[in-house]
């Protein structure tokens, strides 16, 4: 074998971690296929759906929003306003839901002309209140500014992008929210951390370092095996999770009604700058996870490779989780101090509903580059920090 | 080949464990002595290039073994106090691994595998989890793996800890034939580990090197200095805490007492040969109070 089928085999195919693959892909079907449940009642009542929802996919119709206003107004008295909790008390009553959609998808045609007020001071969002800000600038003369250049570009986008369309992606959401939501954070990076933990912690714990040090190959190759074997260990946890919750979500209803439709119509991802179609989102959103959880991975690789004990890196590598979590759920007062900190923080840059579902430009040495893309090189020079402290530190380790 | 520590010095948490080693070995067998908390286990740790020296260097044919780098670690073998192993690895396992560490070509490693179980008595036991094994068998593997890539410096900190009389006379036995043309360095604590086989014996103690000569040697330097006097136990119990007694030995109601003295310690006192053993209490001034430190 190599050194790298050796580390694989210490780090993931070993009788122990096989248990935990196994234990994690039952949880993440549970999850997939609870989330489906809760969605909406049995498959008759999906099959209802999909034929009464089929009648109002495409433009926006003012008729079918008054009718589905009047049944909104009616529903929301009993159950209130959260459409996710309409939905499951509902979720027997397929005509009940889809007025409550096609009323959330009357709000986003009118967030899309006119915004909603109040709106965010750093990230406005709609035509007529993108036009009224740029003519605001550009007569107190801040046409050049990079600010000003900022919202001429998102007017642009959305102009080009148009009013959003209806269509059916009650299975897409759902899709979406398991890979998009902090709970996703929960179940797949907390795993990673105590996956990825031993990896060189276990040599410091067990005395192997005498061996590993004292060899050839112990202070050069071994660290490439290890990283290499640390991406694997991700990339397995993360298709698990990602397959796990794609086919639990999916099969109970035999259908994936929505694929085409543009992500604009799953409310999550309204603001997309994305002129992507929802299989589009999912390629990108499962590239995403993998790419974000190797980065994750690789900086618990470093953690381990400068603590003794293997709790001690779980340890550490969860505060850094959570206080990314943290940040990003402090108000708008405190993100907005922070900045870039909360931007390209472990817990915004790992969720694909921030990543693909939002309307941020950044304006970088004069040209306006969206998130994900500001994102990656932001990432990649995370990793390599990561990578670098890992071969310098097993370079200059030593037993005590 | 050539070995240097020059003016090697290790500070530990505010403790001088090494206080300025300076010695050079060339081929052959290197037997280091020392009682417990000597500093043995550093100095082999630095030259095994798992512990960097506070001060000075080690050099191999001149350069400097962290010049060197992994071409010098390609060159030793190293048995640490402590063998460690992963809870699921097989015996087998365990020296693939270590032979992988070692950039062993897989042909080659399958051959010496073989062998060196033969040699160490393991072949059946190979591809039963290390887990499982004996005291000794772990020890054994141990000496396999720090022999697998036929290392030119061989550095065995405390091999025999573990391994029954017969298994220490065999480990002497590879080690004698093993160290033609290389240079074995072997700490201890048990005398006659080094005793049959080593041609160099260091003797260390509080972080210093405090002697370095052959067996002979040393035996030489005791002629004259241990003697054997019966006394009854009641004599035995006062005189003890005054003298360093090698040997306590019960003969005919009587005790025989090998003790180690400059001068006759009594009238009836007869001189005995001297052993290695004599030479490490008497050169480390191992009078009871002393052990008990």
């Amino acid at each position: 074998m190599s050194l790298f089928q050796f580390e694989l085999r210490k780090l993931l195919l070993n009788k122990k971690n096989l248990v935990l693959l196994l234990c994690l892909f039952t949880l993440y079907s549970l999850v997939g296929l609870t989330s489906t449940m809760f969605l909406i009642g049995g498959n008759d009542s999906y099959r209802a759906y999909e034929e009464l929802a089929a009648a109002c996919e495409g433009p926006f119709d003012s008729e079918k929003a008054a009718e589905a206003e009047e049944i909104y107004q009616e529903i929301s008295t009993r159950y209130g306003t959260d459409s996710r909790m309409i939905a499951r008390s509902v979720k027997d009553q397929p005509e009940i839901i889809l007025a409550v959609n096609y009323h959330a998808y009357t709000e986003r045609v009118e967030e899309y002309w006119n915004g909603t007020p109040p709106e965010s001071v750093e990230e406005p969002y709609g035509i007529a209140l993108l036009q009224a800000k740029i003519a605001e600038m550009e007569s107190q003369g801040k046409q050049d500014t990079a600010d000003c250049r900022e919202l001429s570009a998102s007017l642009q986008r959305l102009e080009e992008l148009g009013e959003p369309e209806f269509a059916n992606t009650l299975l897409w959401e759902n899709l979406f929210n398991n890979w998009g939501e902090h709970m996703m954070q929960f179940l797949l990076f907390v795993p990673l951390a105590f996956v990825i933990a031993p990896v060189f912690a276990v040599e410091r714990s067990s005395g192997m370092d005498n061996l590993i040090l004292s060899s050839r190959n112990g202070r050069h190759r071994i660290v490439t095996a290890k990283l290499l074997s640390v991406l694997v260990a991700s990339t397995v946890v993360g298709v698990l999770y990602l397959a796990a919750t794609f086919m639990f979500g999916f099969l109970p209803h035999g259908s994936f009604h929505g694929w085409n439709a543009a992500i604009q119509s799953i409310p999550t991802y309204a603001r997309s700058m994305f002129q992507w179609k929802a299989w589009h989102l999912a390629a990108a959103g499962a590239v995403w996870l993998i790419f974000t959880g190797a980065v994750y991975s690789l900086i618990i690789c470093f953690i381990s490779s400068r603590m003794k004990s293997q709790m001690g890196t779980v340890g550490v590598s969860l505060a850094i989780l959570f206080v990314n979590v943290g940040l990003a759920a402090m108000g708008d007062t405190v993100t907005q101090r922070l900045g870039v900190l909360v931007d390209f923080g472990l817990t915004n840059v790992t969720l694909i509903k921030e990543v693909f579902g939002g309307y941020k430009v950044f304006y970088v040495f004069g040209m306006n580059v969206s998130y994900p893309v500001m994102a990656i090189p932001v990432l990649a020079s995370i990793a390599a920090v990561a990578v670098f402290g890992t071969y310098r530190g097993q370079k200059s380790r030593t037993v005590a | 080949m050539e070995l240097q520590f020059e003016n090697i010095i290790k500070n530990y948490k505010g403790k001088k464990i090494l206080k300025g080693i300076s010695l050079t070995m060339g081929t052959g067998v290197y037997g280091l002595l020392g009682p417990n908390g000597a500093g043995k286990t550093t100095m082999i740790r630095i030259l095994a290039d798992v512990l960097r020296p506070t001060k000075g260097s080690v050099l191999y044919d001149g350069k400097d073994i962290h010049a060197v780098g992994d071409e010098y670690r390609a060159k030793i073998g190293y048995l640490p106090q402590d063998v460690s192993f992963y809870s699921d690895f097989t015996g087998r396992d365990y020296l693939e691994y270590s032979a992988t560490l070692k950039g062993m070509e897989k042909a080659r490693t399958k051959k010496r595998i073989e062998e060196l179980a033969h040699s160490v008595g393991l072949s059946d036991d190979l591809n039963r989890k290390c887990a499982v094994y004996s005291g000794g068998m772990q020890r054994r593997l141990g000496i396999a793996q720090a022999l697998l890539d036929d290392p030119e410096i061989l550095i065995l900190d405390e091999p025999t800890s573990g391994l029954d009389p017969y298994e220490r006379i065999k480990f002497r036995n590879i080690i004698s034939a093993y160290a033609k043309d290389r240079l074995v360095l072997l700490s201890t604590h048990i005398v006659s580990d080094v005793e049959q086989i080593a041609a160099h014996i260091m003797m260390m103690e509080y972080g210093v090197i405090q002697h370095i000569h052959t067996g002979e040697e040393y035996i030489h330097m005791m002629e004259g200095r241990v003697w054997l006097v019966e006394m009854s136990a009641e004599q035995l119990v006062s005189y003890q805490n005054r003298a360093v007694i090698s040997n306590v030995r019960a003969k005919d109601g009587r005790m025989e007492v090998r003790i180690i003295e400059e001068t006759m310690p009594s009238g009836d006192a007869v001189q005995a040969i001297p052993t290695l053993e004599d030479a490490y209490l008497y050169l480390f001034n191992y009078l009871p109070e002393k052990s008990r430190r």
